[in-house]
């Protein structure tokens, strides 16, 4: 009798209930994923006959062989010593105005903000009429946009002048920062800064002892990841002709002198390893050992002011503060960007003369046509990239890890990786692409492949920091239960690491979907190749067109990002 | 409900608390329900009942940060239903309150949580150019003093224990300089034995320095040993609100009885 009343219910749910529990969360994400995959390596033109350019190889043999003799010589180092402090001011320069741009953006994005201002409602619910919400919305254009189409557009209004520079890198930066700064602001705990309203403290005043101070190291945590990106853009706004390392680099490679090319991309390297290295120090004292939490529980993250060693924390904001208010003017004055254009009648002519030739966009049924199939070959571009880029990533990111025991072999596979890595993000994609278009026939695929080389840098490091800052003691524990140390990494060490690592892949993603504009420039397919024939050729409503198809593939690899990563967390 | 003559309040124009039939409703869920009270100048009152009585909530009423769904509350003698936020923000700055987890900053040096009580005097610039220069340094050390941990002045909060913090935070509300004190759970989150500190300083300051005192308690003890009238809630209802020599044991064990 007991047999019959359970074995009844669970035949009639039997045959929908583990299939939907089976989809849920995370399984469907890796399905879709796999499937995605797969898409992207057929669109990106995988499985096509004619991909490598046999004749090339002598080309990239040259290039390796020349990697023994980088030219030396005193003029060529000055000038090498010219271009990186260019990219380096450019990057410190652009970045102050993010900062700048950021933390007002967060503040008025920041949802503690608006409800300081009116406490006295209780339970407030988000509405699209939320003040932060708009302001988030409004964040968000500028966000999508990349760096280089900034760089594009606003060398047309401004001329070429280093303002172009500081601008295409300062105006998305700022706005990426204040997503984030909010996001941080959000997740402070609030009950000192509850306490201090209660007492009757204004808003600003109570947000500046009750809340900045605890967001404050990962806010500098935050904005020194910004400055390793902020390098990495300069070289890649060098290369579209803003000056300084990316445009030495490119210049020496159309040439085909390499020997020169390598000495420029060591500088790059040692500049590039640097600023890595200062950041995860800096980050390491504050407190926020984690570069950027992009998993959207930021728990671990919200306390970091509470973890920092108080005094190597406070000593290292007083010396960033005194770095930052001595390099910003500095760098400001080493590129001497004409402040004056910014308000000369001819900027405003010129900007109104552009917005009027953009409107109407070109959206004739031919056009979007070609718009529809460029933004699947984009679409693809991005997810196969990234897809090898976080496979290789997560595979070399548990050599890159610093081991725990100091043994010989393990610290020379974790140096040659490091160095590895670096070399991989140290470059731009740009260049990459250019490299790789030596062997390989233009098209999507080496465009891909060159985001995916530089965005392997990326990953790696990043998930190498999450590994070596993930809880030991698991794997530990089932060491000392006897099992070896691959069945401790698959039973210890993997189930904790991999949902961060996942998450950051699906971030890059994001960062991977603007940067296929940038490969597109050198003649690597997409929307962006289209839309640089489009710059070249003055058709401004085909450039505006081109953009709506970008802002939308953006908006959506966005939400997918987001999405996946809730669900994984 | 009020079980205290009435003849005495009329005597009296302004109460420094006066609740009239206020109910708190978060959603479906009623944290108060129609709670009316007076409580006067120099009063020390224990609010006690179990947890979710609506002990927080009506201290949350008290100092301003929770606005009523029904009923009237004055603070001060000034209804808070008509306040501009300017306006409560000037009564607010005369109650100071004391939390169960401190509510401090704990990366800040400990003179920078106790200069915080004068953010509802200073100036956005002066606060801004204290936190780089500390300034009015001697109020800080005399609260500081006052609390019995001169020597934490430049410490980190968050280096302090739970004791130090605490006395940390009341000697914030000292600075602030309110004309009465609310304490949250004061010492729930501190070890037993240095409870009894924590609630003797309170007492003390508040009779030195002609404060009112309000605290809810969840160790009856100190309610009995340190208050004059005792409060108790239960499911958001004043059960009983008497002075401390009338509450018998058996209304006690009706507020805290599980119900069947």
């Amino acid at each position: 009798m007991s047999s019959s009343l359970s074995s009844t219910p669970r035949a009639t749910t039997w045959a929908p209930q583990p299939l939907r529990s089976f989809l849920k969360g995370g399984r469907l994400v890796a399905i879709v994923t796999l499937l995605a995959v797969a898409w992207s390596a057929i669109q990106a033109g995988l499985f096509r006959g004619d991909l490598i350019n046999v004749g090339g190889w002598a080309l990239v043999r040259q290039f390796f062989a020349a990697a023994l003799r980088p030219e030396l010589s005193p003029d060529f180092l000055l000038l090498t010593l010219e271009a990186t402090l260019v990219t380096f001011a450019y990057a410190i320069s652009g970045l102050a105005l993010s900062l700048v741009i950021g933390f007002v953006g967060g503040l008025l994005s920041s949802e503690v903000w608006w409800l300081s201002r009116r406490p006295h409602r209780q339970s407030p619910t988000a509405t699209l009429g939320s003040p932060w919400l708009i302001a988030r919305s409004a964040l968000a254009v500028p966000r999508a946009i990349h760096e280089a189409i900034w760089g594009l557009f606003l060398v047309r209004i401004l001329g070429l002048d280093p303002l172009v520079a500081i601008l295409a890198l300062g105006l998305p930066f700022g706005a990426i920062t204040a997503k984030v700064f909010s996001e941080i602001l959000d997740e402070t705990p609030r009950d000192a800064l509850h306490a201090l309203l209660n007492g009757g403290a204004p808003p600003a005043r109570a947000m500046l002892y009750g809340l900045l101070p605890r967001a404050l190291p990962n806010l500098t945590s935050y904005s020194f990841y910004r400055l390793e990106c902020a390098i990495r853009s300069a070289t890649v706004l060098g290369v579209i002709g803003a000056g300084g390392l990316g445009y030495q680099i490119l210049l020496s490679l159309q040439s085909l002198r390499y020997q020169e090319m390598w000495t420029l991309m060591a500088a790059l390297l040692v500049l590039s390893g640097l600023t890595d290295w200062l950041s995860a120090h800096i980050r390491h004292a504050l407190g926020a050992p984690t570069r950027l939490d992009v998993n959207l529980g930021a728990d671990c993250a919200a306390e970091a002011a509470v973890r920092a060693r108080a005094t190597s924390g406070s000593r290292a904001l007083a010396v960033l503060l005194a770095a930052a208010a001595v390099l910003t003017p500095l760098s400001l004055w080493y590129v001497q960007p004409d402040l004056g254009k910014l308000f000369a009648p001819r900027t405003t002519m010129l900007l109104g003369d552009m917005l009027r030739q953009m409107f109407p966009p070109d959206l004739s049924p031919a056009n979007v046509v070609t718009l529809f199939s460029l933004s699947a070959q984009t679409l693809a571009m991005s997810v196969f990239a990234i897809a090898l880029a976080g496979l290789f990533g997560i595979l070399l990111a548990y050599p890159a890890a610093h081991p725990a025991r100091r043994a010989r072999g393990a610290m020379l596979a974790y140096s040659a990786v490091r160095v590895f890595l670096l070399f991989c993000r140290a470059i731009p994609a740009p260049v990459w692409a250019l490299l790789i278009l030596f062997v390989m026939f233009p098209g999507p695929l080496p465009g891909a492949l060159a985001i995916a080389v530089h965005n392997l840098g990326i990953l790696g490091r990043l998930i190498a920091e999450a590994v070596e800052n993930a809880d030991k003691r698991p794997a530990a524990a089932l060491r000392h239960a006897g099992a070896s140390s691959a069945q401790a990494f698959l039973y210890g060490t993997l189930p904790i690491t991999l949902p961060q690592s996942l998450a950051y892949i699906f971030y890059r993603w994001e960062i991977g979907m603007r940067e296929t504009v940038i490969v597109g420039f050198v003649g690597a397919g997409g929307l962006g190749r289209l839309l640089t024939e489009q710059l070249s050729s003055f058709d401004y409503g085909g450039v505006t067109a081109t953009l709506i198809a970008l802002l939308i593939l953006t908006f959506i690899v966005d939400l997918l990002s987001t999405a996946a990563r809730r669900a994984i967390r | 409900m009020s079980t205290r003559a009435p003849g005495i309040h009329s005597a009296i124009p302004t109460a420094i608390f006066e609740l009239k039939g206020v109910t708190v409703r978060y959603g479906a869920l009623a944290a108060l329900q129609d709670v009316s009270l007076r409580i006067e100048a120099g009063e020390r009152v224990a609010l006690i009942g179990p947890s979710g009585a609506g002990k927080s909530t009506l201290l949350g009423v008290l100092n301003g940060s929770v606005a009523p769904t029904g009923g009237e509350v004055r603070l001060l003698g000034r209804d808070v239903a008509r306040l501009s936020a300017r306006a409560l923000r000037q009564v607010q700055r005369q109650i100071g309150t004391v939390y169960q987890q401190f509510n401090l900053t704990p990366n800040l040096s400990v003179i920078h949580n106790v200069n915080a009580g004068h953010l509802g005097r200073w100036s956005l610039a002066k606060a801004a150019f204290s936190l780089v220069i500390p300034l009015e340094r001697e109020t800080a050390a005399r609260a500081l003093e006052n609390v019995g941990i001169a020597d934490k002045l430049y410490e980190r909060t968050s280096h302090l224990s739970g004791g130090q913090q605490q006395r940390v935070a009341i000697a914030r509300v000292l600075v602030q300089d309110p004309v009465a004190i609310l304490a949250d759970e004061p010492i729930s989150s501190i070890d037993p034995e240095r409870s009894r500190e924590i609630m003797t300083l309170l007492r003390e300051l508040c009779d030195r320095l002609n404060k009112t005192l309000v605290v809810s308690l969840h160790a009856l003890e100190y309610a009995y040993s340190h208050c004059d009238r005792i409060i108790g809630l239960r499911e958001g209802r004043v059960l009983f609100d008497l002075p401390v020599g009338q509450v018998t044991p058996a209304m006690v064990e009706t507020l805290y009885r599980i119900r069947a």
